[in-house]
Parts: C-alpha cells; structure tokens; sequence
C-alpha cells in the first residue's frame, strides 16, 4: 500500500493542474487571451504520477498539454498562469502566452519543444552529459502518440539504448494526434510495443492511475540511474478536451467519454476521512489566488522583445 | 610564443584540442571522429580525451544538433561535426529553433557553449548536396553566432573563440581550403575573437568585402587590379554573426565603391544584406551601386570542373571590380 504522504502530495498536485485547466477553460472564452490553450483535463495522473517517481534533480522534457509536468516537478501556480496570461510574472517573465515555456533549471524543468516531438534528441543531450559527468540523474523525454511518427524518436532511441543513456521516453497515448486516430498511422496496438526494435524495456500502463504511472516511472528510474539505459513508458490517456481550447472536435464520435476515468476520483478514492476534500479546496484556494494575482500583474514593457537573445559572459 | 606552419583542418583540430585540455565539459561528436574523422581534424583525440569525451554516432544529424542543444543547456560543450554543411537542412529543427531560440522563448539569460561544424563550399567534384554554403541561414535566424575562417590561423583562432563564447556558434570551415597551409600562433591563449572582421590588403579605390574561400580569391583578383592601377581593400569578415558593420562601413567610406563577394548563391546570400545596409546606411558616401558576386543561382554540379565554373573566381572578381570602377 503506498504512502498516505505521497499519495497526498500526488493529490495536491493533481488539483492545482485541475483547477488551471478549468480556470483556461473559462478564460479563453470570457476574458482576453492571446494564443492557443492546449488543455490537459483528464490527462493529469500521467505526469504527475511520473515526476512524483524522480528526484528534485532530474530532468524533464515536456511538450505536454496543460500544466501537469511544470506543476509536478515543482514550479508554483504564480509563474504557470503569469505566462499563460501573459505578464511578467510568469516564468518567462513576460513572454508567454497560450502555448507555455515554462523552464526552470533549478527545478529541472528543461521546457518545451513546441514543433511536437521535438525533445527527444534534447533529453539525450542531458542524459548524455550526466552519463559524462556520473550525476546519477534521469532524463525525461514527453511526448504523445501522433510524434512517435517523428525520425528523432528513433534517431534518439537507436544511440541512447547502444549507449544506455539514463533516459526515459515518457509517452502519454490519449488516442488522438489533434483529429487524426493514432491506430489510423501506427501498424501497433501500443506506443510501447516499438520498444523492442531498440532492445529496451517498454511499458503500457494506466494512465488514469496516478500509481500505476508511479510505479513504472521508478522502476524505469532505477534501471537509468543503475546504468541499464533507457526505457519506454506509455500512459494511456484520456484526453477530456478538443485540441485546443475553442477545437469544435467534429473528428470525435459523441459517446467518446462514455467510459470516461476522472484521474482525481480515482486517486482521491484511495485517502481516508476528509485528506481529499481538504487537499482539493486547498489546491483549488492557492490557484486561484494565483490566478486574480497574474490577472492583476503587469504586462511586459515591449523592450522584453530584444530580452535573452544572447548570454553575455 | 612560437608560430608553426600547418594546414587548415589540422589548426582547427589543434584549437579544438587545446580547449579540451582545459576545459572538461567539452566533447566531440560526429560520424568517424573517433577513427579521425573524415577531414583528419580529429585525429589522435580519442586517445588523449577518452571514448566520453570523443563520440562516434550514426548518420543522424537532427539527434547530432539536438543533443548539442540539450547538452550546452545543461552546461556541456559540445563540438558536432556535421561532415557537411548542407546537413544543416536535416537537423534545420535543432540548429534554428532549439539551439538558437530554447533560451530565448524560455526566458532564460543562461550560458549555452555548443559548436556546429559545418564544412561548406566546392571542394573538386563533391556534388550539389556536400557543397552548399548554408552560411546565410545563421544570419536569418536570430540566436546563433556565425564564423567562417579563411586561413588556418583564423580555424585555429576562431574555433577557440567558439570553445569559449556563452551562445550557439555555427562554424563554417571551408572545404575548398581544407589543405591550404599557413602560419598558426602556438600560443594557447591565441583567440581571434569573433565579430570582428579584418582587412588582408589596403586600398584606396573599391572595398572588397568578403569572406572564406573568396579571400584568396579576392587578393589574387586585387592583385591583378593592382598591375591596371586599381587598388582594392579587402575585407575578411571572419563572422557573419555579428557582422562587423564598424569595419566594413569605414573601409567604404574612405574608398566609395564596394562590392561584396562570397561563393554562396548570389539571391538571398549574405551579399544581399550586407549590400543593402551598405547602401542605407552610407548611400551619400558611395560613387556607385554596390555589386554583388556570387555562385550561379543553380545547384552545383558533380562535376568539379563545371563546379569551378559555378562559383566566383580570381578573373570574374576582377572583371566586377572593372565593371564597379566604370561606374
């Protein structure tokens, strides 16, 4: 039986990502927004489940829908909703907008790859330096079903299992690459079947059981860090929304959520007493005071244009 | 310090060498730079450095580019030997949207040391696809700096400058100059620092700017000139990113003519920009308009002889700086 504490802290962190998507949700339709809200309602315990299993120094990859990977891996809701609204408290300190790039080095939040699948050879670079360097950490690659179709996915994979790089490809399978079906492009059943052609291990898991996803992050985790090299996990997922925030999903048959997981539930199902009431109102409290606070922030001077374009030593 | 003579690739290898003697987060990757890589640069660096430190990979340039952008952001110092700057198109993803934007779009002002070798140019019957001179798509993307050495003291000067800059830095070595020879300072602390352009002869009547494999080029059409009373200034620029405009702008305002000259396609190359700043931003300084020399706006041939006949040489430099003068 896991930990009360973890599951708790899985929790939290679940419902901070909730209460941004339906935040998103309402904002991009009643209030100014500029840009494009990918929400990730639904898909939370694939994430979450996965960083809870890392350590505070390893890295991750994201290219992820909502807000799941930054909120896990430590980054508060303050800098997730400045950039999504576009001030200059948010991580970017003012660049942001509906597609984030969230980073925080620190955190081992390493950002996102916005041209899909693009973070694979990225990951390997980190994995390749803490393969050089003996730091024990852990690359994660994000990515969805539709970018397994990307060359990097292989080109990466081919050199990090010859190489045993600690690297994890991390993919959440909701299903759908924007409209298009994923079994529509893939000769196989599953994402991770494509393990074997590498020689790695590859792992199907739940990916509405913010345990099950747990469980396999570790031991993929542990593999890596032991030097047996790179693993494949995919999370089947269930992705509530259309692609974007506005997407009329003509592409989606209506009893498509019939069978519908809320990964909360399911994870709130497993705490005694009140924890999950009281977690959920909290999370719900610290997001929203992060919200009317990024609402109330300034917007970047222009002059954040000419910002970060090269490092002066 | 002392000087040796040695050629282009072997002083581009000896800077990489020196820098990784002092510098542990460098390391190298390529296809066969454990063996010596394909244009010898490389030679003898797995054994002084380690199999970590020197690593040979599969045909993959995008996973090559890539790795480099998620190393140096990590804080390790990577050298990728493209083998061809015409791969520059295949990893186009990595080059000009992570290694150049990832600090950019993330907010994040933090050091990012990572050396993409790109060998360009003709280099006797390489083909239209291991010849191409990708230089000018450094210069349209913002975020990357941007080197071509002309002589092996520059290779060696500038790939160290490269070794020791917080940014991306594309580094065109040049193929047709692979083998050329020339004296190389020994002294390990020797830089050339990168952005700024240098004058390889001196002359009153036309600026040549320039570059690459188009320097010797252009001194040997200067000279020429010179027999026939037409005095010519040229001017490597040594980097494309930054360009430096101080150098360049001076020269043309004491000769009042210039044309620019480079051995990448003449539409959209980099004598397009650097043509058109001349001319808005000292259009009263100058007698005429400033010309362009080029390649041919056609792919090159794998033949080596219609190749030569592609690109600029010493002769059609000079019947452009006659044409300038008759202005």
């Amino acid at each position: 039986m896991p930990n009360t504490e973890l599951l708790e802290t899985m929790l939290h962190r679940m419902a901070m990502a909730r209460e941004i998507e339906t935040l998103m949700l309402r904002h991009t339709r009643e209030e100014k927004f500029s840009g494009w809200w990918h929400p990730g309602e639904g898909q939370e315990a694939a994430p979450i489940g996965a960083t809870a299993a890392l350590e505070a120094d390893d890295y991750v990859w994201y290219q992820g829908r909502g807000s799941a990977w930054a909120i896990g891996k430590g980054m508060a809701p303050g800098p997730i909703l400045g950039d999504l609204l576009g001030k200059v408290t948010g991580a970017t300190r003012g660049k942001g907008g509906g597609v984030p790039h969230w980073a925080d080095y620190s955190l081992g939040i390493m950002g996102e790859g916005a041209t899909l699948g693009s973070v694979y050879p990225l990951a390997a670079g980190s994995a390749l330096s803490s393969k050089i360097r003996k730091d024990g950490r852990v690359s994660i690659a994000n990515f969805g079903d539709g970018t397994s179709a990307r060359g990097t996915f292989h080109e990466t994979m081919m050199h990090a299992a010859a190489w045993k790089l600690p690297l994890i490809y991390f993919c959440e399978n909701n299903g759908l690459l924007v409209g298009t079906r994923i079994d529509q492009v893939s000769p196989t059943a599953n994402i991770a079947d494509l393990a074997g052609g590498y020689g790695i291990p590859g792992i199907t898991v739940d990916g509405q059981n913010v345990m099950a996803v747990y469980e396999a992050t570790r031991e993929a985790a542990a593999r890596a860090r032991a030097g047996d090299g790179p693993s494949l996990i995919e999370a089947k997922v269930t992705r509530k929304h259309g692609h974007y925030a506005g997407d009329p999903q003509h592409y989606r048959p209506d009893d498509y959520l019939k069978d519908y997981r809320d990964p909360l539930d399911l994870l709130a199902g497993l705490l005694k007493g009140n924890a999950a009431a009281r977690i959920l109102e909290e999370a719900k409290a610290e997001v929203l005071t992060a919200y009317e606070e990024a609402k109330a922030a300034p917007e970047p001077d222009v002059s954040v244009i000419e910002r970060d374009l090269y490092h002066v030593a | 310090m002392s000087h040796e003579v040695m050629g282009y690739n072997a002083a581009m290898g000896l800077g990489l060498v020196e820098e990784m003697r002092t510098d542990e987060s460098i390391f190298i990757m390529g296809q066969g730079v454990v063996t010596g890589g394909w244009f010898g640069m490389e030679k003898g660096l797995v054994a002084e450095f380690g199999a970590d430190r020197v690593i040979d990979c599969g045909i993959s340039e995008a996973f090559e580019a890539g790795l480099a952008a998620g190393a140096s952001i990590v804080g390790m110092k990577p050298v990728i030997n493209m083998g061809f700057g015409d791969f520059a198109l295949i990893a186009g993803d990595e080059i000009y949207h992570k290694l150049a934007k990832w600090r950019y779009m993330h907010g994040l002002d933090v050091p990012m040391t990572a050396v993409i070798i790109f060998p360009i140019g003709a280099m006797g019957g390489a083909g239209p696809e291991h010849s191409s001179c990708t230089e000018v798509l450094g210069m349209h993307f913002p975020g990357l700096k941007v080197v071509v050495p002309s002589t092996p003291e520059d290779a060696k000067g500038l790939m160290k400058a490269a070794l020791r800059e917080p940014n991306p830095v594309l580094f065109h070595s040049v193929q047709g100059l692979g083998w050329s020879r020339g004296d190389v300072p020994l002294d390990p602390d020797f830089v050339v620092p990168i952005g700024k352009a240098v004058t390889r002869r001196a002359g009153a009547d036309l600026t040549i700017v320039t570059y690459g494999s188009m320097v010797p080029r252009s001194l040997e059409a200067a000279e020429t000139l010179s027999t026939e009373g037409i005095e010519c200034e040229v001017i490597d620029l040594r980097s494309l990113v930054p360009l430096d405009w101080d150098h360049v702008l001076a020269s043309v305002t004491r000769t009042h003519r210039a044309m620019v000259v480079h051995e990448a396609f003449r539409t959209a190359g980099p004598g397009a920009e650097i043509a058109a700043q001349i001319q808005e931003r000292i259009f009263f300084e100058l007698e005429a308009p400033v010309l362009r020399l080029g390649a041919k706006d056609f792919p090159l041939c794998q033949s080596a002889d219609l190749e030569q006949a592609a690109i600029p040489s010493a002769g059609s430099i000079a019947d452009t700086a006659r044409q300038l003068m008759a202005i």
